[in-house]
């Protein structure tokens, strides 16, 4: 889903109080959320912290780059740490109309995987993603409801209920955003599966990260399993100087 | 019931060993038939279960015969709405170097989206078991083993076990343990899950996958998925539901199954002349009881359905005892077969659980009663016939009426007349196999009739060896030769059984080692495994040149071989490069023109079959072959038909660039390489594992090796054939067994006459002992007889309906040799243990009661 993930794992999510935008319709709401976090390219380094359901915690680091406008835009995800995994990547590539593309890269076999769509269900390499919660979708693609206004921890946000169009492909049947009347940035989504909550994503310490104002730690919770995950991001940079041929399989396999 | 306590219990107790080799004949017969088809069916229930666990929730599965299909179909395949989940898969049994485990069935899947269809059940609760599932997918050593696996090896997650690669013995790293049942339990517990990306490495499959795993999407039929996917693919794949793949191993151990049928029923059938012949004497020696029974009142349907209901009980008794020793016998054969199997067709298969099924056991008992009844029909018929009168006068009824001879002969005419007019004009199965019972039914009508002729033949000569014992022995048998007819009947049956089998056999390695001889003549063969038939690994195209360099290499020949579906069933498609082969190795066709053939098949614009094809398929040169390969049908004409003995359900040999085309596989399974003159083969052997120790997993074959290989195999094939040739020996002697002591109990009188006249006790043991010796020398020459007619049947059988070689006719002069002196040999043993009591306190008390009688 575009807002999740966007937000998410791959723009993170940045709100600037834009004026003019006051009380409105839902989808304008989300909308004002997408293009405050506008940004040529973005580039992070990621701790992943997996805590099981037996207290168990893996850690996992990856660099993240991200080239390109929303809806249209190519990312790769490199596992840095720990060293079995080192050089495992992800290349995903976003299309405003349909689902993205995804493939795995292994180096210790210098193979690259297509993740097929009818996988995109399935966790993200043992965390509390989906590989769908890494794809960046369109507004386009999702209805939208204003269900109200909330207080989430002392911040005033709108609570919006979305649904998948049914030209969209997706695991959830709804989600519920919270997004900050005052920074438009997302504070909470929670993804339902035939209304059984299945995911949590909460967003924390919110930070204007040269103009942007984003979340610099994310935590998923996938509430059947009761494992968590959290992604915290460093060395956050936006409009750095990416090319578009550093996001294809050729590139993938060339930085091994 | 009164009847069977008064008559046959004592009678059963007074000749226990007799019993005993009565029930031993159905005992003999249903424990081959349980053994055989238990085990049969142990196998083919272990690959039923292993695909099925292995299914989980597939619907449809996708393949393209052995040598498998691009990764690009699985993109296709998902991209169909009908489609809700396809992942590819590569099954592959491997050595895993671990003491007494054998093969580990190797089940490599994309675990990305696999956990759809397949439930792993891992041991500590969903993926957490997979300590961590980046890890397992980003290292290729990773595994994912059984519990039963892990437990049998003391095996834990991070240990380490070696498993044969592409590149050598590797060691892997074990990341997850299942739990129990379910998936867990196919092969056996020798199964392992791995990374398929890994799996096309490890095991040197290039981009390809072996078949994709599909489920449909909800609300979707099956049957609407596999058309829209046969559609999308074209007559190139094979698209069906997991069962499918049952019925293609089924097809693929076809032969096996109909040559176990075989045994089993050649068993019960010489069971029935054992029972045929104990019943026989069985009646001969209560003829006096039969007599007083029938004089009291008994009537013939009383004693008819006693001798009936006994043959029942002992048929029951026998039975069960044979379903018991079946059931053991199972154990060992399943085994057997299973190493067979991977041997001659390079399946891997597990057979460790021989289920005793019920029903299998109902049936056999049933069948053994059924024959035992069927058997006992003809004395039991004869015991309500006796007079009670013609009862005392001992020997009378041995004689057939000159009527009832020339009754049969006529018969026999007329059968022999029918199977040679099935013969010349039949063409359908059901008038060639009509033909072939008639031809039997003829032999045994004719036998009492041939059986005296011969015995009048032999007459001078016995009357020459020994003057008066020669005579009274031939006239034994000429007088009666009722008590002797099924004696030679089923001496005559089992030693033409004996001559086919043992012909089929002879005839079958002969031809194998011409081929060998010509076809497998290069000096080395580079293999990556020792079991020929096993395609597990293959080796890349460009490992060629790399041979071709090494000093004392004169030539190689690159031979990819894989199962594709032709006409519905399996069959073997070796590439080559024809011109190569043609230089080589040239076979002259069986059918075609040798030089055409050749240059057409090189230039990819024909292809030669084998013989057992063209037979099997009525293919001939011409014909338009239609086979189902990854791109398309590919329509070739038969340009030549070779004998080749490669697989037992035909091979279609093309050229490598027409594969390499048409499958998208420019793999390697063998090597053929001949050497450069004065070249030492055991030199090239060494520098070749030296070019490539370490980086290639690689046997190098000497040409002795593979035929010693080849021959073993085909030693092995035969096995079962020589095991009914060692039954069908036994049955012959011990119907001679039979024959004497009806013979010395039905002359009791004549004996002890001729010792009051007499005739000295050596005398009447040497008459004993001519007699036995012209028994079997009768049954062997009518044996040998029907056996060469038996053995031209065999052989049509065999090119007709089971693997379509065809075998030239050879009678197996030098068995045929072997069998005069262990016939005669077992016929003298017999009547030397039978006059041994003959000639000392039995027959004096016999006498003694004889003359006061």
């Amino acid at each position: 889903m575009f807002h999740r993930t966007s937000a998410a794992v791959l723009a993170l999510g940045l709100l600037v109080a834009a004026p003019g935008v006051g009380a409105q319709d839902a989808r304008q709401i989300v909308q004002e959320a997408q293009r405050r976090t506008d940004a040529r390219s973005q580039q992070y380094e990621g701790t992943l912290k997996v805590f099981d359901a037996k207290g168990r915690v893996t850690d996992k680091r990856w660099t993240f780059a991200r080239h390109g406008s929303h809806g249209t835009s190519k990312a790769v995800l490199r596992f840095t740490a720990p060293p079995e995994v080192k050089g495992v990547a992800l290349l995903v590539i976003n299309h405003p109309e349909r689902a993205s593309d995804q493939w795995m890269w292994t180096p210790a076999i210098a193979r690259e995987r297509r993740i097929a769509l009818q996988d995109r269900s399935t966790r993200f390499f043992g965390t509390d993603f989906s590989f769908e919660d890494l794809e960046e979708r369109d507004v386009g693609q999702y209805e939208y409801w204003l269900l109200g206004e909330e207080t989430v921890e002392g911040v005033r946000t709108w609570r919006i209920r979305s649904r998948p169009t049914h030209t969209k492909s997706s695991q959830y049947t709804s989600s519920i955003l919270w997004i900050r009347q005052d920074r438009y940035a997302f504070v909470r989504i929670e993804n339902y599966k035939d209304e059984q909550l299945v995911r949590r994503l909460v967003y924390r310490h919110l930070e204007n990260v040269q103009g942007i104002w984003t979340a610099r730690s994310l935590e998923m919770s996938d509430l059947r399993r009761k494992s968590r995950t959290v992604l915290s991001l460093e060395k956050l940079q936006y409009n750095v100087p990416l090319e578009d041929e550093d996001f294809t399989l050729q590139a993938l396999r060339r930085e091994q | 019931m009164m009847l069977l306590g008064l008559i046959s219990w004592p009678y059963v107790r007074r000749h226990l060993v007799r019993s005993l080799l009565t029930t031993l004949g159905i005992v003999l017969g249903v424990a081959v038939f349980v053994g055989m088809h238990s085990a049969n069916e142990a196998v083919l229930y272990a690959f039923h279960r292993t695909v099925d666990r292995i299914a989980g929730a597939t619907h449809l599965q996708v393949s393209a015969g052995e040598a498998g299909f691009d990764e690009e179909v699985l993109e296709r395949v998902q991209s169909l709405p009908e489609v809700r989940v396809a992942v590819p898969v590569i099954e592959a049994a491997v050595d895993t170097g671990l003491k007494g485990q054998g093969s580990l069935l190797v089940l490599a899947v994309d675990l990305t989206g696999d956990r759809s269809l397949r439930d792993y059940d891992l041991e500590s609760g969903d993926e957490e078991l997979i300590d961590d599932p980046l890890v397992f997918l980003a290292q290729p050593d990773s595994l994912m083993v059984t519990p039963e696996f892990a437990e049998r090896n003391g095996l834990d997650i991070n240990s380490r076990m070696p498993m044969w690669t592409m590149e050598g013995e590797k060691q892997f790293t074990i990341r997850a343990v299942m739990r129990s049942g379910g998936l867990a339990s196919a092969f056996g517990g020798n199964l392992a899950i791995m990374d398929v990306y890994a799996a096309q490495k490890v095991f040197g499959r290039g981009r390809k996958f072996d078949r994709i795993d599909v489920a449909v999407t909800e609300g979707v039929t099956v049957e609407r998925a596999r058309v829209a996917i046969q559609r999308l693919l074209g007559p190139g794949f094979q698209v069906g539901p997991p069962s499918s793949r049952g019925q293609e191993f089924e097809s693929l151990v076809s032969v096996y199954s109909i040559t176990a049928n075989i045994s089993s029923a050649f068993a019960l059938f010489i069971g029935m002349f054992i029972i045929y012949n104990s019943f026989a004497i069985a009646v001969t020696q209560r003829r006096s009881e039969i007599g007083i029974l029938r004089a009291l009142g008994a009537t013939r349907g009383q004693v008819r359905t006693l001798f009936l209901v006994e043959s029942g009980i002992a048929g029951f008794v026998g039975s069960l005892v044979g379903a018991m020793g079946g059931i053991l016998l199972a154990r060992g054969v399943a085994g057997f077969i299973a190493g067979l199997l991977q041997g001659v067709y390079g399946i891997a298969q597990r057979a460790d659980e021989v289920a005793t099924e019920p029903r299998l056991i109902a049936f056999a008992i049933g069948m053994g009663m059924a024959t035992s009844v069927l058997a006992a029909w003809l004395p039991a018929r004869n015991a309500a016939r006796v007079d009670p009168v013609q009862a005392l006068q001992k020997g009378k009824y041995q004689v057939l009426s000159a009527g009832e001879n020339r009754i049969r002969r006529r018969a026999a005419a007329l059968l022999g007349a029918g199977s040679v007019l099935c013969l010349l004009f039949g063409r359908s199965g059901w008038a060639f196999y009509g033909g072939y019972a008639l031809t039997v039914v003829a032999s045994l009508l004719l036998a009492p009739s041939l059986a005296l002729w011969l015995a009048e033949a032999l007459r001078p000569a016995l009357k020459w060896i020994r003057p008066v014992e020669g005579a009274l022995a031939a006239d034994s048998l000429i007088q009666a030769p009722r008590r002797t007819s099924g004696t030679v009947a089923a001496l005559m049956l089992s030693l033409a059984q004996v001559i086919g089998l043992a012909g089929i056999a002879r005839g079958s390695y002969g031809s194998i080692v011409d081929w060998l001889a010509t076809a497998l003549n290069p000096d080395l063969f580079i293999t990556t495994s020792q079991n020929l038939a096993t395609r597990t690994f293959h080796f890349p195209e460009s490992m060629g040149p790399e041979l071709r360099k090494i000093p004392g290499i004169a030539d190689v020949q690159m031979v990819r071989s894989a199962r594709v579906t032709f006409r519905g069933g399996p069959v073997m498609v070796v590439s080559v490069e024809i011109a190569g082969i043609a230089k080589r190795a040239r076979r002259r066709p069986v059918e075609g023109n040798e030089r055409d053939m050749y240059r057409l098949a090189a230039a990819g614009e024909g292809v030669i079959v084998s013989d057992n094809l063209a037979e099997l398929h009525q293919l001939h040169v011409g014909d338009v072959l239609e086979i189902a390969a990854p791109t398309g049908l590919l329509r070739l004409p038969v340009v030549g038909v070779v004998l080749d003995w490669s697989d037992q359900l035909g091979t279609v040999l093309m050229d490598r660039s027409v594969f390499t085309r048409h499958w998208r596989d420019d793999l390697v399974d063998i090597f053929r390489v001949y050497l450069a003159p004065g070249a030492s083969a055991p030199d090239v052997k060494s520098r070749i594992l030296e070019r490539f120790a370490g980086s290639r997993r690689l046997f190098v074959l000497t040409n002795r090796d593979v035929r010693d290989y080849i021959l073993r195999l085909t030693n092995q094939w035969l096995g079962l054939t020589y095991v009914q040739i060692a039954v069908a020996v036994l049955v012959a002697l011990l119907g001679i067994v039979n024959t004497l002591t009806v013979s010395i109990i039905d002359r009791r009188r004549e004996l002890g006459v001729l010792q009051a006249v007499g005739a000295l006790r050596h005398q009447v043991r040497h008459t004993i002992w001519m007699e036995a010796i012209a028994v079997g020398t009768v049954g062997l020459v009518l044996g040998l007889a029907l056996g060469s007619v038996n053995l031209y049947y065999v052989l049509q059988v065999a090119a007709r309906d089971l693997s379509g070689m065809r075998v030239a006719y050879g009678f197996p002069v030098t068995l045929a040799l072997w069998l005069v002196p262990i016939m005669l040999g077992a016929s003298f043993v017999s009547a030397l243990v039978r006059t041994r009591r003959v000639g000392g306190a039995w027959l004096a008390r016999r006498g003694a009661r004889i003359r006061v009688g």
